[in-house]
């Protein structure tokens, strides 16, 4: 029973991760990035990288990966997003693009075959005589900081007051002198190191292949939309029910349907409330 | 309008052309073997490497009737599309005299009709589903073209897995109680129902099972439910399958019972260092290692090695076998036409490197004394390995994982 | 007619060669050319972004491997069956999500599209999984007579469907495409238009799907894969969004240049992701009719 809870909490938090930093770029840029899914492997990838072919420590391994991969998505957004933002269609092509790209980069200079992303703790933990992972402990740990500190960030800090600003009415911003561009790369930055951290920390436990961002991308996409597009609360709240949905299917019916419950709760929002949970209202 | 007409015509000419100059590259000369095979995993490449190897020494002796020998390489993946494409490719365009791969079963079938319209042989090196070479029963006018030579099929490899189970986990280790996880393949899915009924009649208790598809990444739930059915061993079929990662959660599991199986990843040589250790008790079937179960295999071996730098999987003496069977019938049918070679085929009882090779009336290689059979290999301490069954070949004892009392 | 020319020269180029290889990929390019068809159709007419094209051609594929190779139907069963299980899912993704504005039709597409392959895998026990169905048997036996059925195909779903867009179906999408809001107050029924122009679009997909899976012999999970939606994105994209038979030169052309790297191994799919990008990011009106445009000095087309 600890042990649901645990792996339920752990599956959550991952999601919160991957959804936080997809749905804060739309709210604030109207984004919808689909390379987000790249950040993920990415971020495993650099780490695994590091370590192994450069002997580099994991500590340093680790956050020269999510800088890395916060550099990269700050540059795709700078040289191939931003020329493109009058089209949303042109900007889910040049995403999605850039995130089949990455793949094949993957798979050429990696291989198709798994990798072992070195983790920080390797042996288990025992709470009331159960056993639980260490790493995935860690993950949930980490995962609460993050976001944590990016709420703090966002509601209490000057930059934080800029980029909510320009999320809820980017013209007025732009006359208070908010340098709409700027927040822009910040934020895209911030996304993409939560999604790279997200990467760095789960790869140990979870499959590092090429195609990882295909699932990364689509569980951050259902917790986006079934948490409400631009809303960061929604994106944790529907980060608990879909992760506690997935450890329920998993550990009490069949772990072959844990993936298709993303998709389910894609489907049921937009047909019962396209808004999401807590999303502006939309219609015709 | 009259500018438009030129330009489109030669676009599609262009682009005719380019592909059809592809083509007249091949010249009749040598004898032309097609690779189709996935390059970008383990066995493909080896299949490759083996390959190499073979048509190297073989064409150093003088070739086949006078002839040399060649390859060429199409990659199918893991993708039954891809597949039919590559084979397209090989036979239409590069008009091989024989095909030599196959890894997936899933691929290799959708392949079957269209090596049958091609009318070309095709020894397989990888596939075990035996819907395969079941075809040659059906329709044997259409079929005869398909060989397989490695590895068993699934159902030969299912009773010889019963065989290790009473053998060594329940006689040697005492437990009895066996859960069966494996991937959703269709190989798969011809074996367990074969491999359950053997263990129940050999006194065995199949206390759980479950198939899941091959992108599955999380087992902790289902190490949960096999700890759960009271099982005391852990049988796993596995190809295509995350086995890294699923040799990484058992162990950070801590999962209570030996295990092993199929675990074709795990016959890399670098398996259980690439999961730093977690694979230490796993046991895997292999088809060949340093040992002499012929006179060739550790020739082979140490000649793969120093070639490639690594030790072979499992299709790399199949590969290796069948460039050496295909030379051998075509220089006893003195002809590289299909027909007289299937029949040469039909007879052949070859010593390979891993044991004779003789084919049943579906073109299906045999089991038993003296052909092939499967070895039983098992991570040790530092990730080493030792065959631990057979018997007659065994290199040590099979030993319980470091964290199962 | 420029267009009856091309027409020629795509039949006589098979036989010209006499290469099976090569009729084949032209099978697929032709395929793929219907598709690209159906998607501009919708999607460029009415700018309604469907990201989800694999959902209709899965469906057609999926319903041939059904009734041929599990059913042991006749090959010919599989296209009006195909076309329906097509329509019928662009029914049900269409209803409830055209009459919503911004991302959420193409989100929505996309969704569905994947749920489908998700579900593909999973039910394996019927639908063989990521291995898929095989066996199906080709609707007509040689390479060369299946290409010219195929091309018979493109030609009638590029004429039907340009009729469509030249009548008034087409110019009361474009329209709401320009201004749903004016269209409605106008008192055009919006919803009905895009939802039948939806179906017709599946139709088309999903008969391609048919064709597919009978040249292929086998269906997989893959045939409802993001890429295939995305791709056929790109081919219309080339071929210049609004304009049908453009979409289908478009197709062609892509698929042509995929077959062409086969000569780089490994890096295929990688330099043809890289010339996609260069070509969504510089020529956004497509690539077919400008060129055409231009060349012809200026006549509409």
């Amino acid at each position: 029973m600890l042990t649901v809870l645990i792996y339920g909490a752990v599956t959550s938090a991952i999601l919160a991760m991957l959804a936080v930093g997809f749905t804060l770029i739309f709210g604030v840029a109207r984004i919808l990035n689909l390379a987000h899914g790249a950040f993920y492997a990415l971020g495993a990838y650099c780490t695994y990288s590091l370590t192994a072919t450069y002997k580099v420590p994991l500590i340093v391994a680790a956050l020269a990966s999510v800088a890395l991969v916060a550099l990269f998505g700050m540059a795709m957004e700078r040289v191939l997003v931003r020329p493109q933002r009058q089209s949303s269609l042109a900007v889910l092509m040049i995403t999605l693009m850039v995130a089949l790209t990455v793949e094949q980069v993957l798979f050429v200079v990696f291989g198709s075959q798994s990798k072992n992303v070195p983790a920080f703790i390797n042996f288990p933990v025992y709470l009331h005589g159960v056993s639980l992972d260490g790493q995935r402990l860690l993950a949930l740990a980490v995962a609460v900081c993050l976001i944590g500190a990016l709420w703090l960030f966002i509601q209490r800090t000057r930059l934080g007051s800029a980029i909510l600003a320009i999320s809820q009415d980017p013209e007025a911003a732009q006359y208070m002198g908010i340098p709409a561009n700027r927040i822009f790369s910040l934020v895209m930055g911030l996304s993409a190191a939560l999604a790279g951290a997200a990467g760095v920390i789960a790869g140990p436990f979870l499959s590092v292949r090429p195609t990882m961002d295909q699932t990364a991308m689509i569980t951050a996409f259902s917790v986006v939309i079934v948490g409400g597009l631009g809303s960061i609360p929604g994106s944790i709240l529907a980060a608990l029910i879909i992760g506690y949905s997935e450890t329920f299917v998993a550990f009490y019916l069949n772990p072959e349907w844990t993936g298709t419950v993303s998709l389910v709760a894609i489907l049921l929002t937009l047909v019962l409330r396209p808004a999401g949970l807590m999303g502006r209202a939309v219609g015709a | 309008m009259r500018r438009i007409v030129p330009l489109l015509t030669s676009v599609v000419f262009a682009g005719a052309l380019a592909m059809s100059f592809q083509a007249k590259a091949a010249s009749n000369k040598p004898i032309l073997i097609g690779l189709d095979t996935p390059i970008q995993h383990q066995v493909g490449k080896d299949t490759v490497a083996a390959v190499k190897m073979a048509v190297e020494e073989i064409n150093a002796k003088g070739g086949v009737l006078g002839r040399k020998l060649a390859y060429v390489v199409a990659d199918e993946g893991v993708d039954p599309q891809l597949g039919v494409s590559a084979i397209n490719k090989l036979t239409s365009d590069d008009h091989v005299n024989v095909l030599i791969g196959g890894y997936s079963s899933g691929v290799t079938l959708a392949e079957e009709p269209h090596i049958a319209q091609s009318k070309t042989i095709w020894i397989g090196v990888g596939s075990a589903s035996p819907n395969i070479t079941a075809l040659v029963g059906k329709d044997y006018d259409k079929y005869k073209y398909i060989f397989r030579v490695n590895p068993l099929n699934s159902a030969l490899q299912a009773a010889q897995i019963v065989d290790f189970a009473k053998n060594v986990v329940k006689d040697q280790l005492g437990r009895d109680k066996v859960a069966i996880l494996g991937e959703s393949a269709i190989w798969v899915r011809g074996l367990v129902p074969v491999l359950v009924k053997g263990l129940e009649a050999n006194g065995m208790k199949v206390t759980y099972q479950q198939l899941f598809d091959e992108s599955m990444n999380d087992f902790t739930p289902l190490f949960a439910r096999v700890k759960d059915s009271g099982a005391k061993y852990l049988l796993v079929i596995l190809s295509h399958a995350n086995s890294d990662v699923f040799v990484k959660q058992l162990y950070e599991a801590r999962l209570p019972m030996p295990y092993g199986g199929i675990d074709v990843k795990s016959m890399t040589p670098n398996f259980c260092s690439r999961v730093n250790g977690a694979a230490v008790g796993e046991t895997t079937v292999n088809f060949i290692t340093r040992a002499p179960i012929t006179p060739k295999t550790i020739p082979f071996w140490d000649k793969f090695v120093k070639e490639n730098g690594r030790a072979p999987v499992y299709t790399a003496p199949g590969a290796y076998n069948s460039v050496y069977l295909y030379a051998w019938a075509v220089e006893k049918a003195g002809t590289t036409d299909a027909d007289p070679v299937i029949k040469q085929l039909e007879k052949a009882d070859y010593l390979g490197v891993g044991g004779k090779i003789k084919f049943n009336k579906v073109h299906d290689d045999i089991d038993g004394p003296g052909y092939q059979n499967l070895l039983f290999v098992q991570w040790q301490k530092d990730c080493t390995r030792q065959v631990v069954w057979p018997k007659e070949l065994a290199t040590g004892k099979i030993m319980l994982p470091p964290w199962v009392k | 007619m420029g267009g009856a020319v091309l027409v020629g020269l795509l039949a006589a180029a098979p036989p010209l060669l006499h290469n099976q290889y090569f009729t084949g990929v032209f099978i697929v390019c032709a395929i793929e050319a219907i598709w690209a068809a159906s998607w501009n159709f919708f999607s460029g007419l009415t700018g309604r972004e469907n990201f989800g094209t694999a959902l209709f051609i899965g469906g057609g594929a999926y319903t041939a491997a059904f009734f041929n190779s599990t059913f042991g139907l006749n090959a010919w069963w599989s296209i009006p069956g195909g076309i329906v299980v097509a329509v019928v899912l662009g029914l049900v993704v269409g209803f409830p999500t055209l009459r919503l504005k911004g991302p959420y039709f193409a989100l929505a597409t996309l969704a569905s599209a994947a749920i489908m392959q998700q579900v593909a895998i999973n039910l394996w026990q019927y639908t063989g999984g990521s291995e898929g169905i095989y066996g199906l048997d080709r609707l007509v036996d040689s390479s060369l007579g299946y290409y010219y059925f195929v091309l018979a195909v493109l030609l009638a779903t590029v004429l039907v469907l340009s009729l469509i867009a030249h009548s008034r179906w087409g110019t009361i999408l474009r329209a709401i495409k320009g201004d749903e809001t004016a269209c409605q107050a106008a008192g055009i029924n919006v919803t009905v238009y895009k939802i039948a122009s939806l179906a017709l679009s599946a139709a088309f997909a999903g008969l391609g799907g048919v064709l597919f899976a009978h040249y292929q012999q086998a269906v997989t999970p893959d045939d409802f894969d993001v890429f295939l939606s995305i791709s056929v994105i790109i081919m219309a994209y080339v071929g210049g969004i609004g304009s049908i038979w453009g979409a289908a030169v478009g197709g062609i052309l892509l698929n042509l240049m995929l077959e062409l790297l086969r000569g780089m191994g490994e890096y295929r799919l990688l330099v043809y992701y890289l010339i996609l990008m260069v070509v969504l990011f510089f020529m956004r009106s497509g690539v077919v009719v400008p060129l055409w445009r231009r060349l012809s000095g200026g006549r509409s087309a």
